[in-house]
């Protein structure tokens, strides 16, 4: 599978396109749509099918890297790391969603959601996931 | 390593009669990087474009180009230089051929094959007498007459403002194939631009250009990352003005708020929510909705 395929950005949006990148590189790696051991598409490759800047590639690159999803294989490229044991402390983690529940919780309360049924949407997303969360708890 | 600045512009001022264009203007550029310059009309885009070039001369300050000063740019220096002016103006009566011919004659390392594959896949007739050309074809011949050389500084001018957007595509995948070529040195590129959505495509940095005077230079990414708008819901009315560093732009009616802050960070959301007892929601901007708060009254 051409990994280059599965990743779009939207320059237009307000993210960051890096962060775009990071993003969806994660998730596909979460969905088992990108398997350990294998290659993101090169930085030269990936900037020009998707006509972004080739710097704003490899910075999202090297920091997939530091945060261990990847790994420079000298001559080969970038590689998928097999998910490793979580090593940042569950109240980092914590405060790492903070703000994102806090607009979840924000945007409920306009949309006069209630508290059960936010929980039913989320439930089944985060379900999605859980195969994947198993094998690293806590 | 810290190599030296592109270019260097230091309190620059330019005036036209009464009129003061530039203002004290600083802007520094450093190799690689690809700029992009946003500014409304007559913000001095085009004045500051051609200070760089040397073809207008400051009343004061000092810019540096390529090592040198810019209005004794020594000829070594002209030739590691390309510019797409705002303006074209070629030989009506000379063919597409000819006029490239031309150019080509004036540099040593002309790259012919570069601008033959352009030529075909921009679809420009190179057997086309240049007088009738549209606008669109003469942007884009004179885009090829601009990097022929593969110049070590590119400067282009609203150079996409004729094009259509199948030939801006092709455009900007040219200005991409030109940063990724780093087999020789590190090749920078300042253009100007009201197109947003281009400049978010290749621009490594922004730089906001208002009342003659640079507002905002920085990377593109910490542009988007720190510029945000808060949406403030709180439990009872807001203090008026709320005062906030960094304000760009304030609305605030009794107990909801909206407000454009130039640089928000984590600390400063987590003071705000427990400080106001408010919900606070925020928005990324894209480069669109932060150049116009940048230019709030």
């Amino acid at each position: 599978m051409d990994s280059a395929l599965l990743i779009s950005v939207s320059p237009t949006s307000g993210v960051p396109i890096y962060r775009q990148l990071i993003d969806q590189v994660r998730s596909l790696i979460a969905s088992k749509r990108l398997q350990p051991g294998e290659f993101l598409p090169s930085v030269r490759t990936l900037a020009q099918r998707l006509q972004v800047n080739p710097m704003t590639v490899s910075k999202a690159y090297s920091l997939l890297q530091r945060d261990g999803l990847v790994e420079l294989a000298p001559g080969q490229g970038m590689r998928i790391l097999p998910p490793s044991p979580v090593k940042i402390p569950l109240n980092q983690r914590r405060q790492a969603l903070l703000p994102l529940l806090r607009q979840v919780a924000a945007t409920a309360y306009q949309l006069n959601l209630t508290q059960q049924q936010v929980m039913d949407l989320l439930a089944p997303l985060l379900e999605n996931f859980d195969r994947d969360s198993e094998a690293n708890p806590g | 390593m810290i190599s030296s600045p592109v270019i260097d512009c230091i309190a620059v001022n330019k005036s036209y009669k009464q009129n003061h264009v530039l203002r004290d203007l600083d802007l520094s550029i450093p190799p690689g990087s690809v700029v992009g310059l946003l500014g409304k009309n007559a913000a001095g885009k085009t004045t500051l474009l051609k200070a760089i070039l040397g073809l207008i001369r400051p009343n004061s300050g000092s810019i540096t180009t390529l090592d040198h000063d810019a209005w004794n740019l020594p000829p070594d220096a002209k030739a590691r230089l390309g510019y797409v002016p705002q303006l074209i103006t070629l030989y009506p009566w000379m063919k597409v051929r000819h006029m490239i011919d031309y150019t080509a004659s004036f540099y040593p390392r002309w790259d012919r094959p570069l601008i033959d594959r352009l030529l075909h896949e921009w679809e420009l007739p190179e057997n086309a007498t240049i007088g009738p050309l549209s606008s669109g074809q003469l942007q884009k011949l004179a885009i090829l007459l601009a990097i022929g050389h593969h110049p070590d500084l590119l400067i282009l001018d609203e150079p996409a403002a004729a094009l259509d957007p199948v030939a801006r595509r092709a455009f900007l995948a040219t200005l991409l194939d030109i940063v990724s070529d780093s087999t020789d040195a590190p090749h920078t590129i300042l253009f100007s631009t009201h197109i947003t959505a281009d400049l978010e495509r290749v621009a490594d940095r922004v730089a906001i250009l208002k009342d003659g005077q640079v507002v905002y230079h920085d990377s593109l990414d910490t542009l988007k990352d720190h510029v945000k708008r808060l949406r403030i819901t709180a439990n009872a009315p807001l203090p008026t003005p709320l005062n906030l560093p960094h304000t760009l732009s304030e609305e605030i009616s009794g107990p909801n708020a909206r407000i454009t802050l130039r640089n928000l960070t984590p600390e400063l959301l987590a003071r705000l929510a427990s400080d106001l007892h408010a919900t606070i929601e925020v928005e990324d901007l894209n480069l669109d909705e932060i150049f116009l708060e940048f230019h709030h009254a």
